[in-house]
C-alpha cells in the first residue's frame, strides 16, 4: 500500500521535472565538438540545417539563436547571402535580437555593395 | 492541475529540507531582463580549452528558463571582429558598452576558477568551479553564484581486496587520461540556473501556469 501511494508521486515529479521549452537538436554538443575540432564545425552546420527544417516543417518554434548561429557558420565560410537570410530569420523569430541582426545584415550589405562597386 | 500537484508535491518536499537562505532578487525584478548576453570565459585553470567549452553549455539551460540568450558563437564571432580575443579583455569592458553593442538587456560573465583532475592515492578526483556575474545594461549586478562540482569514481567492492585494488586504479586512470568535465559543468549549469535555491527568476518566455 505504502508502494501505491508513492508511485503516483514520482509520476508527478517526472512530470514536474525538466521542462523542456525547446528542442535544440544537439546543438551544445555539436558546438562542443566544434570547439574542440575545428574541423567538426561543418557538422554543427548541417545538424543545425537539418534541426532548422525539421522545425520548420513540424511547425514549432526554432530555439533561440539556431538561426543566428547557423548564418554565422555560413558568413565565415563565406556565404553572406544565407547568413543575411538567417539573420532575417533570427531577428523574425525573437524581437531581442532585433538591434544585433539589423546591425549585422547592414554591415554585411554594405560588404556587398563595397564589392559590386569594387568589380565596377 | 498538474501544476497543483506539483506544487503540492514540492511543498511535501520542502517539509523535509532546511530552506537555504534566498539571496535578494530584488534589483533582478527591477531590471527584468529579457535577453542575456553569454560572453566569452575568463579562465583561471590550467586548461586552455576550458573557455570554449564551459561557453558551450551555457546558452541551452539559460533559454530554457525563459531568456532570449544570444547565440553565443556568433557573439564570439563578432567581439572577435572588433579585435577582442581574450575573456579576459572582454570582462574588462565596461557592461554597459557591451550591452549597447549587441543591444542587451544584461550581460552574463562566467569565470572558470577550477577545472581539473588530481590524482589521489587510487582515485582520481575531477573538479569544476566557476564564478557567475550577470550585470544589467545600466551596470547593476542582479545576481551572482559561485559552484563547485567534484567526481570521484567509485571503486565499487568486487569482492576479493586484490580485484577491488584493480577495479579503484583503473577507474582511477581513466578518469585522469579522459577527465569528464562536461557533465560537470552542465550540472552545476543546471543548479545555478534551474534547480538550485538562489536559481535566476523565470524569464519572459517560461510558461505561465495559465498555458496548463
Amino acid at each position: 500500500m505504502r508502494y501505491l501511494s508513492i508511485l503516483p508521486i514520482a509520476a508527478i515529479l517526472a512530470g514536474c521535472a525538466a521542462p523542456s521549452l525547446y528542442q535544440w537538436g544537439g546543438y551544445d554538443q555539436a558546438l562542443y565538438a566544434g570547439y574542440k575540432d575545428p574541423a567538426k564545425m561543418e557538422t554543427l552546420r548541417v545538424q543545425l540545417e537539418k534541426h532548422i527544417a525539421t522545425m520548420e516543417t513540424s511547425k514549432q518554434k526554432v530555439a533561440p539563436g539556431l538561426y543566428a548561429e547557423l548564418g554565422t557558420l555560413y558568413l565565415q565560410s563565406g556565404a553572406s547571402d544565407k547568413a543575411i537570410a538567417l539573420y532575417s530569420q533570427e531577428r523574425a523569430a525573437w524581437p531581442e535580437s532585433k538591434g544585433l541582426m539589423t546591425a549585422m545584415i547592414q554591415n554585411l550589405e554594405r560588404r556587398q555593395q563595397a564589392k559590386v562597386e569594387a568589380v565596377k | 492541475m498538474r501544476v497543483f500537484l506539483c506544487a503540492l508535491v514540492s511543498v511535501f518536499l520542502m517539509g523535509c529540507v532546511t530552506q537555504p537562505t534566498k539571496k535578494d532578487m530584488s534589483a533582478f525584478q527591477a531590471a527584468a531582463p529579457r535577453s542575456i548576453l553569454v560572453v566569452p570565459t575568463i579562465n583561471k585553470s590550467l586548461d586552455v580549452d576550458a573557455p570554449n567549452y564551459v561557453l558551450a553549455a551555457l546558452p541551452v539551460p539559460i533559454a530554457e528558463k525563459g531568456y532570449y540568450v544570444f547565440p553565443v558563437n556568433t557573439t564570439k564571432y563578432v567581439l572577435e571582429q572588433e579585435g577582442y580575443y581574450e575573456g579576459e579583455r572582454i570582462h574588462q569592458q565596461s557592461t554597459p558598452v557591451l550591452a549597447k553593442l549587441f543591444d542587451a538587456d544584461a550581460v552574463l560573465y562566467v569565470s572558470i576558477n577550477r577545472w581539473d583532475a588530481q590524482f589521489a592515492l587510487l582515485t582520481t578526483v575531477v573538479t569544476v568551479e566557476f564564478d557567475y556575474h550577470l550585470v544589467s545594461k545600466d551596470g547593476t549586478e542582479l545576481w551572482k553564484e559561485n559552484k563547485r562540482m567534484q567526481y570521484q569514481p567509485q571503486s565499487n567492492n568486487a569482492g576479493h581486496p586484490l580485484a577491488t585494488l584493480i577495479v579503484a586504479v583503473v577507474n582511477a586512470a581513466v578518469a585522469r587520461a579522459a577527465p569528464n568535465y562536461m557533465p560537470l559543468t552542465q550540472q552545476a549549469n543546471q543548479q545555478v540556473f534551474i534547480l538550485g535555491p538562489n536559481a535566476i527568476p523565470n524569464g519572459p518566455y517560461w510558461p505561465t501556469a495559465a498555458k496548463y
